[in-house]
């Protein structure tokens, strides 16, 4: 083990400054999703009625406070959605390398504890750094803390490296498997796997027959609601990433065969070499777009709902009780999309670097980095742009939905806002794909054609 | 390209470069090197790994600007061009062909050699039946619909030579275009290229760490430490031996 | 080419069907165009040592209103004789002096430049390559002129490699031969 360790310390400090990225935004990673893990962890132990200062009050109920934690916990979705990114850079690189230590001699167990403890370390860094800046904060809030959830937070401060160090294991079976034919193997362009269909098959059964419970005749449950809604989110998502990819083959062939200008030429041959990658770098952020667009609809209901009952005088506390609700909710769905175009743009950055020398001979022969620029945008553009108006829609149906199921005797408005979201998305997501312009420039210098 | 002052001597190169210096960090690849090339002429650079080969094709090509010294194609100076008019001329009037990488994975034979022309504005029917006849005439008949990692390393290198080709250069620039091939696919790629270069008139400026590949030139310029070594004539050694 | 047997080449376009000994020469400077062509004389020579020793027979002679013709064939001790040669094997790396390293070495003992030497000796070699190259792609080379070519080629090139390694380590031979 203490070899083990000497060596993957020694492959770490010894690697390239891909892999450093790599190191730092998995520690970033693992940061936030322990201070997500901190925070459940020390609000869970909590029972019955707490004065909390922060939270608007949300945090004083054991109800609202339930829901905060599910919020939370939701957050972690694209939490892992960014760390699975992060673990992408470099990621050929650094299979060849785990591939050369198994043909070195190095034994299976060997290289999985070597992988495992250099994400494990990344994780650890991480999480102990959310750690060292959780605990003051949780003292200085509140005096006596449950011992409860003293252990809470320990297990999720050791739970995140550790978890980091089972998945880098797993990620490197088929390396350990087949070191030679990793090295040699063009990666095949996998559709999704049977989990994924079975998954989404399970999901359409459920939000079936949650979205027809109440036609049925059979009491509708007020507390199925956040179920279906959670349900809907995930089949949408679900929906529009198998759209994503299944598109991008037909998207890639009919307008490469039709291509008049290079750029559309390159990015469509890219789209129908590889359909599905895109679509897994994409999920994240069609996830995302159908929870943003259901949220405005959910919202706009609620909103409307509000202010009826507060006219009439039904709310039981202020009105900026229940919005502040809504705007932490809100203010959640916007970290998630911050972290999901971070992520997006570091999977174009790592697609910029792993491909660098044949982008150095293209400009070399001197094609023009205009084109260059062009085609890397494209694509991203092409094929995100059915699967962000499919996912638009899922959002826009949850809305609606909710709003019929949740109030008959009140007319709601079609939540045309909702919209705006996928709008909104698809232009972020061009940004964040141009953030690697710079890169591209800087990927095509000639140095690069010196190594192979 | 050329204007009022050039000279209607024959004598004088298609490109010219003087006393060259380029260094990569502390690395000192090229010390002072003068190789000058003329029209239609086939040219090896051939010397040691690290004597400065590549940065040498590179700086003529107009792809890195050297540190010192001066490159000149047709009476126009390499070094001082914007990057917009070097990226434009490397696009029009020369052709490179590295070892490997220059082909585009995701496209076609076809694709990647009608590229060029794409890129120049020509149609893709155009472009697609000019890449067509030079894919014909460098012996990939058949394998337009394939791509580069369907191929053989001898059918992808005959293919990024069409792509070099293909647009009419004046100087194709090879840098180790066999140097992953086995002798008879080198055999069928130096063959096709030095055929068609004779036969359209275009310079070759071939870099080499092989010697039979160096023998399909007309003349072979050796480069050792960053500088070009010596010439030896037969006659001055017998003076000197 | 020459050097090795002349017999054993004749005695294998002998195999082909009975010739006489001009049509021989013409059919042997075909097949090894690189080789120095045989002489008549040679030819004829050969033949008859081949015809004293069992190995081939005359044939007959005819004139065609020309000078008068010997044809010769093969006998059945020719075509053994044929069959063993051919499939034995040449002695492998048979020389471990040549004339260059000859040069090098005497020219270190008289205080020569052996650099230039090899550089000038360098440059003659390619020369020959440029020429058996344009030999070996010029229009319509059929394949026995290539093969001939490469395996001049390939010799000229060993050569090559060597003399660039020999050039890198002179000043250790000299200091060796120096001091010996």
């Amino acid at each position: 083990m203490r070899a083990d360790l000497r060596l993957a310390w020694l492959l770490t400090r010894g690697s390239d400054r891909r892999e450093w990225w790599r190191v730092l935004l998995t520690a970033v990673g693992a940061a936030l999703a322990t201070g997500l893990g901190l925070v459940v962890a020390a609000l869970l132990p909590l029972d019955g009625y707490h004065e909390v200062t922060v939270g608007a009050g949300l945090l004083d109920e054991p109800g609202t406070r339930a829901g905060v934690i599910v919020a939370l916990m939701l957050l972690l979705i694209p939490v892992g959605g960014f760390l699975g990114q992060c673990a992408r850079i470099g990621a050929v690189h650094r299979d060849r390398r785990m591939a050369g230590l198994r043909l070195a001699g190095a034994t299976p167990g060997q290289v999985r504890r070597i992988a495992a403890l250099e994400s494990g370390l990344a994780c650890l860094v991480g999480s102990g750094a959310a750690t060292v800046v959780s605990v003051p904060t949780l003292l200085a809030l509140w005096h006596h803390p449950d011992p409860l959830s003293w252990a809470g937070m320990l297990l999720v401060a050791v739970l995140v490296p550790v978890l980091g160090a089972v998945v880098s294991a797993v990620a490197l079976r088929r390396v350990v498997a087949s070191p030679l034919g990793w090295i040699r193997r063009v990666r095949p362009a996998a559709g999704p796997g049977r989990l994924f269909r079975v998954a989404t098959g399970l999901l359409a059964l459920l939000a079936l027959y949650l979205a027809t419970t109440p036609f049925l005749g059979n009491p509708f449950d007020f507390a199925l609601v956040p179920v279906t809604v959670f349900a809907l989110c995930l089949l949408a998502g679900a929906v529009s990433v198998w759209l994503a990819g299944a598109s991008a083959r037909q998207l890639g062939e009919g307008f490469a065969a039709r291509a008049r200008r290079p750029e559309l030429l390159i990015a469509t041959e890219r789209l129908r070499d590889d359909p599905w990658a895109l679509a897994r770098t994409h999920a994240a952020v069609l996830l995302v777009t159908v929870v943003a667009s259901g949220f405005i609809g959910v919202r706009q209901v609620l909103l409307a709902d509000l202010h009826e009952q507060h006219r009439r005088g039904h709310l039981a506390m202020g009105l900026s009780y229940y919005t502040s609700g809504l705007d932490l909710t809100g203010a959640a769905v916007l970290v998630a999309l911050a972290l999901v175009l971070t992520a997006l743009a570091v999977g174009t950055a790592e697609s910029l670097a792993t491909r660098r020398r044949g982008l150095a001979a293209q400009a070399a022969a001197g094609v023009p980095h205009a084109v260059l620029a062009r085609a890397m945008l494209l694509e991203t553009a092409l094929p995100l742009a059915p699967a962000v108006a499919v996912a638009g829609m899922g959002g826009l149906t949850i809305g609606v939905w909710y709003g019929s199921a949740t109030s008959e005797h009140m007319s709601v408005p079609v939540p045309f806002a909702a919209l705006l979201v996928p709008l909104a998305v698809y232009a972020a997501c061009l940004l964040a794909a141009a953030t690697s312009l710079p890169l591209l420039r800087r990927s095509i210098r000639p140095a690069e054609l010196r190594y192979a | 390209m050329s204007n009022g002052d050039d000279s209607p001597d024959s004598t004088v190169p298609l490109l010219a470069a003087r006393d060259l210096a380029k260094a990569h960090g502390r690395t000192e690849a090229l010390r002072g090197a003068s190789v000058e090339l003329a029209a239609g002429e086939i040219l090896a650079v051939t010397g040691p790994s690290g004597s400065g080969k590549s940065t040498l094709l590179h700086c003529l090509a107009g792809i890195v600007r050297p540190d010192a010294g001066s490159v000149s194609y047709a009476g126009e100076r390499l070094d001082a061009l914007p990057e917009k008019r070097l990226s434009e001329l490397r696009r029009t009037e020369f052709g490179v062909v590295f070892q490997f990488g220059q082909l585009i994975p995701e496209l076609t034979a076809l694709d990647n050699v009608a590229l060029p022309l794409m890129l120049a504005g020509t149609s893709r029917p155009d472009a697609h039946a000019r890449a067509g006849e030079w894919l014909e005439r460098f012996g990939v008949r058949g394998q337009e619909a394939l791509r580069p990692g369907e191929m053989s390393g001898g059918q992808a290198q005959r293919t990024s030579l069409a792509r070099a080709l293909v647009t009419g250069p004046r100087i194709v620039f090879a840098d180790e275009p066999t140097g992953a091939l086995d002798s008879l696919a080198t055999e069928q790629v130096m063959t096709a290229l030095t055929h068609t270069a004779r036969e359209t008139d275009t310079a070759v400026l071939l870099i080499t760490h092989d010697a039979q590949v160096a023998a399909y030139a007309d003349r072979e310029v050796r480069l050792s430490d960053g500088t070009v070594a010596p010439e030896f004539s037969t006659e001055a050694t017998e003076a000197a031996v | 080419m020459i050097g090795m047997s002349t017999r054993h080449i004749l005695l294998g376009l002998l195999a082909s069907g009975p010739s006489h000994g001009y049509d021989l020469k013409r059919r042997h400077d075909e097949r090894f165009p690189q080789a120095r062509p045989l002489a008549y004389g040679q030819v004829y020579t050969t033949l008859q040592r081949l015809v004293r020793d069992g190995l081939a027979l005359v044939e007959g002679t005819d004139s065609d209103g020309g000078p008068e013709r010997t044809t010769y064939r093969s006998t059945e001790d020719g075509s053994r004789e044929l069959a063993r040669w051919a499939g034995e094997i040449a002695p492998p790396a048979p020389f471990v002096t040549n004339e260059i390293f000859a040069k090098v070495v005497v020219s270190i003992l008289s205080g020569g430049d052996p650099a230039a030497y090899l550089a000038a000796q360098r440059a003659a070699h390619m020369e020959r390559m440029r020429e058996l190259t344009a030999v070996k792609t010029a229009k319509g080379a059929d394949l026995a002129t290539v093969l001939s070519a490469d395996y001049a080629l390939n010799h000229l090139d060993a050569d090559l490699r060597w003399m660039t390694t020999t050039a890198a380590r002179l000043t250790t031979l000299t200091a060796e031969v120096d001091a010996a």
